[in-house]
């Protein structure tokens, strides 16, 4: 594997491990989850570039408008979170449970 | 049918319809008079005695023996049981000999017990003692001997716990009941293995068919039931102990008839045993360790009714040994002789008792041959009679058995042990006649001393009469069915003399040295181990009673319980359940973190599975 192909896999990877293992905060997550969107707009770039595929070149820039959508909807459920359970860790949010 | 036979029958029956009437008139709402045990009870087995008399002397002439099979009692497809009386020469002889020294011990009790408020209960115990007797000497099948054993068995422990006040006496009967109950095991064994494998439990079918099949088990089994009831060594210390009862019941059950029923067991049953050398060496074993360790214990006792106690059960020894030297018929004769003087030494130590007011300690009598002649005297007789003094009655079967144990090629540690049990017998003899009748009296003065009451004197004289000749006369008209040896050295002939004389002196050299003081002090430990019984009542009543309770309380009940409970059944459902169900609601607390751990688990699954 390429060393670019690599960085951005490890990245991609580390950034689930994180999504999914984080301990405290759900801003951690997002972060996370931003890490991943920004290894994904590598990972897009480069294919484009390698498979010399034309019509693939917005493809990047359109999955940072998404994430940036995503992002802020992130955000958004943030900020709700902490103005009615008064803090954004994990712990707070088990309403689910029996 | 011919008239010998019906003569036999006939009188055989009247003896248990004569014993059997006294017990019938108490069931009678009329309360008795208080002659009654004199009047009917006496008179009752007077009269069986001399109706027994007939059946003997048809016996000795003719020798008939009968078979009485009266009521089929229960009878199923494959099992019978019928009351059936047999009358050979074993309960021919010892029936007559039985209803005689009883006859002599009730007007003993008459005067002993004249004091006692419920003297007419004691009198139907006996009696009933007396009958439970007779129906287990002359059973002819398992059951009806059965019955016997239990019923003296229980006679036994009512009459040793008659002074019911006294918790030594309670603690007697208990003991009596515990030791003969686990020998009572034992001859439950025999029964059960003689039901299964010889179909039957008549003795005569019992001889026939069991000549092809291996005894030994059975044959334990009866050597079980003889160790309870005839206080062989193991199942000993109810005996000493069961002196607690009254004089007459020691004399009666106690010496003559209810300790030797083990071994009339083993009498009768004798021809099973003859092929099986295991059994006989452990009866001769055991019998030589029994009657060394109890002549051992009677050494040093210091209670009158103790020291013969202890006479008995070395004398039940000695029939042990008898009877694993393969001579059953000895010890018959053995046991006939030893009724006579042994119930006159225990009537002899009660009027000595009585005379004393109550003193039973032979350290505080001494001097009596001056102040109760006869009583001395015939105390003197009886203990010559149990040494084996040559032609009294002792000597007949005493010194047969020690010829037979001399000549035969049987275990030589037994043939020692028997002499020198032989040897105590003449030093613990000695030793009742000289604190008992020499010397000067150590009891306070003005004890109430007579002897002048016929019922006292007539049954002792009628017993001394049946030491002195009772031996002679058995053996005489009794034909020996082993033949015995005839000759041998000298020194073996004469063995149980020597060995008794060298006792006699060891003993008088002894008692006079009590006046010289020969170390500073007294050698503690070998009187101790004497006197203490060898610790076997220490060492058994209370360790492993208590270890078996509580191991019994602890695995039976707690640890039982607790398994079932805790373990297997309930509780072991929940605890078992708890961590799984705590685990589950866990990983379900409907927390973010374990969502998004599963879904990288899962994806990392499915990407290792793909690749």
């Amino acid at each position: 594997m390429t060393p670019a192909h690599f960085t951005f896999s490890s990245t991609f990877i580390l950034g689930l491990m994180g999504l999914a293992l984080h301990r405290t905060h759900l801003l951690s997550a997002l972060l996370c989850l931003e890490g991943m969107m920004l290894s994904l707009y590598m990972a897009l770039s480069l294919w484009t570039f390698e498979l010399s595929s034309i019509s693939f070149t917005p493809s990047p820039l359109m999955l940072l408008a998404f994430s940036a959508c995503e992002a802020s909807a992130g955000l958004a459920l943030l900020v709700a979170t902490s103005r009615t359970h008064g803090t954004d860790q994990l712990k707070a949010l088990n309403i689910l449970q029996c | 049918m011919h008239p010998t036979l019906l003569m036999m029958t006939t009188t055989l029956l009247i003896i248990f319809t004569l014993l059997a009437i006294p017990i019938i008139s108490t069931l009678s709402p009329q309360p008795l008079s208080t002659s009654w045990p004199l009047t009917s009870v006496k008179t009752a087995v007077k009269m069986s005695f001399l109706t027994s008399l007939l059946p003997l002397f048809l016996f000795l002439n003719e020798g008939t023996e009968a078979i009485i099979t009266t009521w089929s009692w229960m009878n199923s497809y494959t099992f019978d049981i019928s009351i059936s009386l047999k009358f050979d020469l074993y309960s021919i002889l010892f029936t007559p000999i039985a209803l005689y020294v009883t006859w002599s011990i009730l007007e003993f009790a008459s005067w002993y017990m004249h004091s006692d408020p419920y003297i007419s209960r004691f009198f139907k115990y006996l009696l009933l003692f007396l009958i439970a007797m007779i129906v287990l000497v002359t059973a002819n099948n398992m059951f009806q001997l059965f019955i016997g054993w239990e019923g003296v068995g229980i006679m036994s422990f009512l009459l040793i716990g008659w002074w019911y006040g006294r918790a030594d006496a309670n603690a007697a009967a208990l003991q009596a009941v515990l030791y003969n109950r686990v020998g009572d095991i034992g001859l439950v064994l025999a029964m059960a293995w003689m039901a299964m494998n010889l179909n039957s439990w008549e003795m005569t079918q019992i001889f026939t068919i069991a000549e092809s099949k291996d005894l030994t088990l059975p044959l334990m089994g009866l050597v079980l039931a003889a160790t309870g009831k005839s206080a062989q060594f193991g199942l000993h210390p109810w005996l000493p102990s069961a002196m607690e009862g009254p004089t007459p019941v020691s004399a009666l059950l106690h010496s003559s008839t209810m300790v030797v029923a083990g071994v009339f067991l083993l009498i009768r049953l004798s021809p099973l045993m003859e092929g099986n050398n295991t059994v006989l060496t452990t009866c001769l074993c055991l019998g030589a360790l029994t009657t060394l360790f109890t002549a051992l214990c009677a050494l040093t006792q210091n209670d009158i009714k103790k020291i013969v106690a202890f006479s008995t059960s070395s004398q039940l020894g000695l029939m042990m040994v008898t009877i694993g030297l393969n001579q059953p018929q000895l010890a018959f004769l053995h046991i006939c002789t030893h009724a006579f003087f042994k119930a006159m030494l225990f009537l002899c130590s009660g009027s000595i008792i009585h005379s004393l007011n109550d003193e039973q300690d032979i350290r505080k009598m001494g001097g009596l041959h001056q102040l109760t002649p006869f009583t001395s005297s015939s105390l003197t007789l009886g203990s010559l009679a149990l040494t084996g003094t040559p032609f009294l009655a002792g000597f007949f079967s005493k010194d047969a058995i020690i010829e037979a144990l001399n000549t035969s090629y049987l275990n030589a540690w037994a043939l020692v042990l028997t002499l020198l049990a032989t040897s105590f017998t003449a030093v613990y003899s000695l030793r009742v006649v000289y604190f008992v009748t020499m010397g000067l009296p150590r009891f306070t003065p003005l004890p109430p001393i007579n002897e002048n009451n016929p019922s006292v004197i007539n049954p002792i004289k009628r017993l001394a009469w049946g030491s002195i000749i009772a031996g002679l006369l058995i053996t005489s008209n009794m034909a020996p069915i082993k033949t015995p040896v005839m000759t041998m050295p000298p020194l073996f002939k004469l063995a149980a003399l020597i060995v008794t004389v060298i006792g006699l002196l060891l003993a008088l050299e002894l008692a006079l040295l009590a006046s010289k003081q020969l170390f500073m002090s007294p050698k503690r430990s070998p009187h101790l181990f004497s006197n203490m019984l060898g610790f076997f009542p220490t060492l058994i009543h209370r360790l492993p009673p208590n270890l078996s309770l509580v191991l019994g309380q602890n695995i039976a009940s707690q640890t039982i319980d607790l398994t079932w409970l805790e373990k297997v059944g309930p509780k072991a459902s929940s605890t078992l359940n708890l961590p799984l169900i705590t685990s589950t609601s866990n990983a379900q607390k409907g927390a973010i973190k374990t969502f998004l751990m599963l879904f990288t688990l899962t994806l990392t699954l499915v990407l290792l599975t793909l690749l």
